[in-house]
């Protein structure tokens, strides 16, 4: 791909995005639609996401369980899965699970919706579809996002505490006063911004990719393998620049 | 009036309208042929502003739409009805609510008013019946009749466009569609219908336009269409005559 191409397609995404945005403070509003992709967006990926996190949670537990036993540091277990799941871990793992499931949902949806000319039926009928399909789709996973996320770390953190008391046979009341002493407002601001961020990069690039959706059943294909790619790319990269931004904000130095 | 003046319309780096000049009135019956991916589909979608040319004028009752804004483009999209290919019903929405959406959008009726306005509509082209179907339960030609009934709905159109109306319906259901299509422009209104199936074409519409490598090859009557010594619409007309 030509340089100007990738600068025209990021001109069309940064414009597309922010006629998203613009639509959720002006009318027509879709409350209706919202509340479908709400639905879809947080009731659907409820299941998937308590699973994974509770995995998560018992894996990341058993390995530093097992590290920190030879260094005689079992203790501190529960203060670094606290950490690693409510900073890092947590928002990234609900991120990923959220682009493969409502992320590949979207751009597969709207292409479909192109490719059968309903995206044109909706400007013929004088209905802007960025306000009507891409708006409710923010707006959604904006909002559930997070609260998928906050659900995940309870999970994750669960499923650590499974295995710190019953198979590395540590002391519960140890585990939770470590847990509640890393549920400061560093740590807590520090997780809970992530996750508004990645939900508008997950909705704008599968928006994105699906309202660009050209040629038939392997141009659908293409865009939902897109949409995906990149969410993810774009997920870790500003995960890391997010890191840094709210360590150097919060001050902890490096 | 529908006038292309030198309108050149590409794809990326595919070029597909190479300086297309042509006027059509409101009151013709004009059928487009040609292959597929000649541009027949564009010519529809640039007459209603979804597609900007890459240069020329198209002209809409005497304004240039391709200068048009999005919300300036309303009001001409509301002097045409367009079917697109295989209906383009909204697959989430069931017949009513299909039928409904543009009434939603632009008229304030009571809920009851809704309905009945659906009921009659859905009757003009013979699918009441399938009021509470879903699209994916309807057959290929309730489908397109369903997507007549849902662009007649808000609008009162000056001319019908049809990209393809008839393509992949059995001669029975094509049928029944050529004869919906002649109905609806007994008022004086004309249409353009873009196809490739020329028997429907012949069935109803006056005046011929045959698009190839993104030029007007042909633009005549039936009569001219028949004697036509352009080898594509030679082609063509050899399935009409083997239909006869």
């Amino acid at each position: 791909m030509k340089a100007k191409e990738i600068i025209n397609e990021l001109q069309d995404y940064y414009l597309l995005a922010v006629r998203g945005l613009v639509g959720t403070v002006r009318r027509p509003f879709y409350f209706r639609d919202t509340i479908e992709q709400m639905d879809y967006a947080g009731a659907g990926s409820f299941f998937i996401i308590v699973l994974v996190a509770l995995f998560i949670g018992m894996a990341l537990s058993l390995q530093l369980s097992a590290e920190f036993g030879r260094l005689g540091l079992r203790m501190y277990t529960g203060k670094a899965v606290g950490i690693t799941v409510i900073r890092e871990i947590g928002p990234v793992m609900a991120a990923l699970v959220f682009t493969g499931r409502v992320g590949a949902g979207m751009a597969s949806e709207l292409g479909s919706m192109v490719l059968g000319h309903q995206v044109d039926s909706l400007r013929v009928f004088g209905v802007d579809p960025v306000k009507k399909l891409v708006t409710p789709r923010l707006i959604s996973s904006i909002i559930m996002l997070p609260v998928l996320t906050i659900i995940g770390d309870a999970l994750s953190v669960l499923g650590a505490y499974y295995i710190v008391v019953y198979v590395s046979n540590q002391s519960g009341y140890v585990y939770w006063k470590s847990i509640r002493d890393v549920l400061n407002a560093e740590n807590i601001i520090a997780g809970s911004v992530k996750p508004f961020i990645f939900g508008f990069l997950i909705a704008s690039i599968s928006c994105y990719n699906g309202l660009m959706t050209r040629g038939g059943a392997a141009g659908l294909r293409q865009a939902t393998t897109n949409a995906v790619v990149l969410s993810i790319i774009s997920i870790i990269i500003s995960d890391f620049a997010l890191t840094r931004i709210l360590l150097y904000i919060l001050g902890f130095s490096v | 009036m529908i006038i292309f003046d030198h309108v050149s319309f590409s794809y990326g780096n595919r070029s597909v309208l190479k300086d297309l000049s042509f006027s059509i009135t409101d009151n013709e019956r004009v059928a487009i042929l040609g292959g597929s991916g000649e541009g027949k589909t564009t010519i529809l979608k640039l007459i209603m502003g979804l597609l900007r040319p890459d240069s020329g004028y198209i002209m809409v009752d005497g304004e240039d739409i391709t200068i048009k804004t999005e919300s300036e483009l309303r009001d001409v999209r509301m002097k045409f009805s367009i079917v697109f290919q295989e209906g383009a019903l909204f697959d989430s929405l069931n017949v009513r609510e299909n039928v409904a959406f543009c009434l939603r959008e632009y008229a304030k009726y009571s809920e009851e008013e809704l309905d009945r306005r659906v009921r009659e509509l859905l009757s003009v082209v013979g699918v009441e019946q399938a009021l509470d179907l879903m699209p994916d339960e309807l057959s290929g030609g309730m489908h397109r009749r369903v997507a007549i009934a849902r662009s007649l709905a808000a609008f009162d159109p000056v001319m019908f466009l049809y990209d393809e109306p008839t393509s992949g319906l059995d001669p029975v259901n094509a049928d029944t569609i050529c004869r919906l299509i002649i109905e609806l422009s007994s008022a004086n209104k004309g249409f353009i219908i873009v196809t490739h199936k020329i028997y429907d074409a012949m069935r109803v519409a006056g005046r011929f336009m045959f698009i190839k490598g993104g030029i007007v090859v042909f633009d005549g009557s039936r009569e001219m269409l028949e004697k036509a010594t352009v080898p594509e619409i030679q082609i063509f007309m050899s399935e009409l005559r083997g239909t006869n």
